[in-house]
């Protein structure tokens, strides 16, 4: 027992029991993703910092109705997200999406040509422009799925929609950014 | 076009990869700092006069009325961060917050009887607003610096009283505790209320159509809160519990 890294279910058990270091530990695990996923709800760092904060403290007060052994992930970022939708209600903000400045270049022998880098890097801007000209919905849809990498439970979570329409939703946002792009339906 | 090589799928997984996302706060710490916070006093703040409190009312009220009620301000935000950062609060004003009315329109306009503190030292309040939702409306009385009710340093507030419809109850506290919060039973009145004080605080009742509303508003200070005759009341910012019953038992 000495020594050995505790687990999420042991960190939130310590959390339940009143640990505030247990919970702090949690934060500190969850914070990056809570803070992306409430900054694509709500399109401003400032609102999804204090949308993040608001979760993980309203988290905290519910951690007593939280299920032992249930996922600790996909009930925070529903937390998260509530309070970022409702932000989001009344933010008069949105940034566009934007590259990094410039992408680490891969190294070793097969690293690829500036022309290669080039070429990639105008891709992504492409298909970047594409997403923001996207309606808000389908965007954050897009977004969570290929940015953040949620399933579709934490997707459902986020959207506050069953998980079957997390499925219909990604699908028309899909083929509308297909459409933006000007390429065929199907794939 | 399309690359290609690479599906739409592959594309979207390696942009996720390049987008520039806002470097992620110190949370841990920020939620730490909250949880730990140690009760925040009126009374220590160096004083401002009444002039300069209701000058700057436009601005800093935002804080006190954010503190008394939560529901339905979606316009409102509070930047709160852990004391090493700058002080200075960011707010914004929305649709949601309610608007600056007369108390004659706020009377006019929620469905109940709104009761004003009778205290020779209060008279009338500086500002009143409303808001709907919570559905009845929500009226707050919003009163600058007055005898024996020190302003804030933060906010230049002196009381603050908000009235609303909704149901509470103690079983709706239980949830407070967990976050260091402490609530005291008391009575106005002759009638259950609690004073609540120190921690983070969350607030939680029943609005009119009886659904339980869990808020993520952080009072401002310790609050004296109870229901009467349907109308959910609370009083912040009384330096003491007992001035926060003056004030509350007064309203007539």
């Amino acid at each position: 027992m000495e020594g050995r890294p505790l687990t999420e279910s042991e960190w939130i058990e310590r959390a339940r029991r009143g640990d505030a270091s247990a919970f702090e530990e949690l934060v500190r695990q969850h914070q990056e993703i809570a803070f992306r996923t409430a900054y694509l709800v709500v399109g401003d760092a400032d609102e999804a910092r204090d949308a993040a904060q608001d979760g993980f403290l309203r988290a905290h007060a519910a951690l007593g109705r939280f299920r032992p052994g249930a996922e600790f992930r996909p009930w925070l970022l529903r937390i998260v997200a509530n309070v970022a939708r409702n932000r989001r209600r009344s933010a008069s903000r949105r940034a566009d999406l934007a590259l990094r400045a410039f992408r680490d270049a891969a190294s070793g022998d097969a690293a690829p040509s500036p022309e290669v880098l080039l070429l990639a890097e105008e891709r992504r801007s492409e298909l970047l422009a594409a997403i923001n000209r996207l309606q808000v919905e389908d965007r954050l849809i897009i977004t969570l799925r290929w940015f953040l990498e949620l399933n579709e439970e934490e997707m459902a979570g986020v959207l506050d929609c069953p998980r079957g329409t997390v499925k219909s939703r990604l699908s028309r946002a899909t083929a509308r950014l297909r459409s933006v792009l000007g390429e065929a339906g199907d794939d | 076009m399309i690359d290609d090589l690479r599906t739409l799928d592959e594309r979207l997984l390696d942009l996720g990869t390049s987008i520039a996302f806002p470097p992620t706060p110190p949370l841990s710490a920020m939620v730490a700092d909250r949880l730990r916070q140690p009760v925040r006093r009126w009374g220590t703040a160096r004083p401002i006069g009444r002039g300069l409190a209701l000058a700057v009312a436009a601005t800093v009220l935002l804080v006190g009325i954010a503190a008394a009620f939560g529901l339905g301000l979606g316009g409102l935000r509070l930047t709160f961060g852990p004391a090493s950062f700058s002080p200075a609060p960011s707010l914004l004003v929305g649709p949601g917050l309610g608007e600056p009315t007369s108390l004659g329109e706020a009377r006019e306009h929620v469905q109940f009887a709104l009761r004003v503190p009778e205290l020779a030292e209060l008279d009338d309040p500086d500002l009143v607003y409303l808001a709907d939702p919570p559905a009845g409306g929500a009226a707050t009385l919003l009163y600058g610096e007055r005898a024996g009710f020190p302003p804030d340093s933060r906010t230049g507030i002196g009381l603050i009283v908000t009235q609303f419809r909704a149901d509470i109850g103690p079983e709706l506290f239980e949830k407070l505790i967990d976050s260091g919060v402490r609530v005291t039973a008391t009575e106005v009145n002759s009638g259950a209320a609690w004073w609540i004080a120190g921690g983070v605080h969350f607030f939680f009742y029943r609005d009119a159509t009886g659904r339980v509303v869990e808020t993520t508003v952080r009072l401002a200070s310790d609050t004296l809160i109870w229901e009467e005759d349907g109308v959910t009341h609370r009083v912040e910012g009384a330096p003491s519990l007992a001035d926060a019953i003056r004030v509350a038992e007064s309203l007539r």
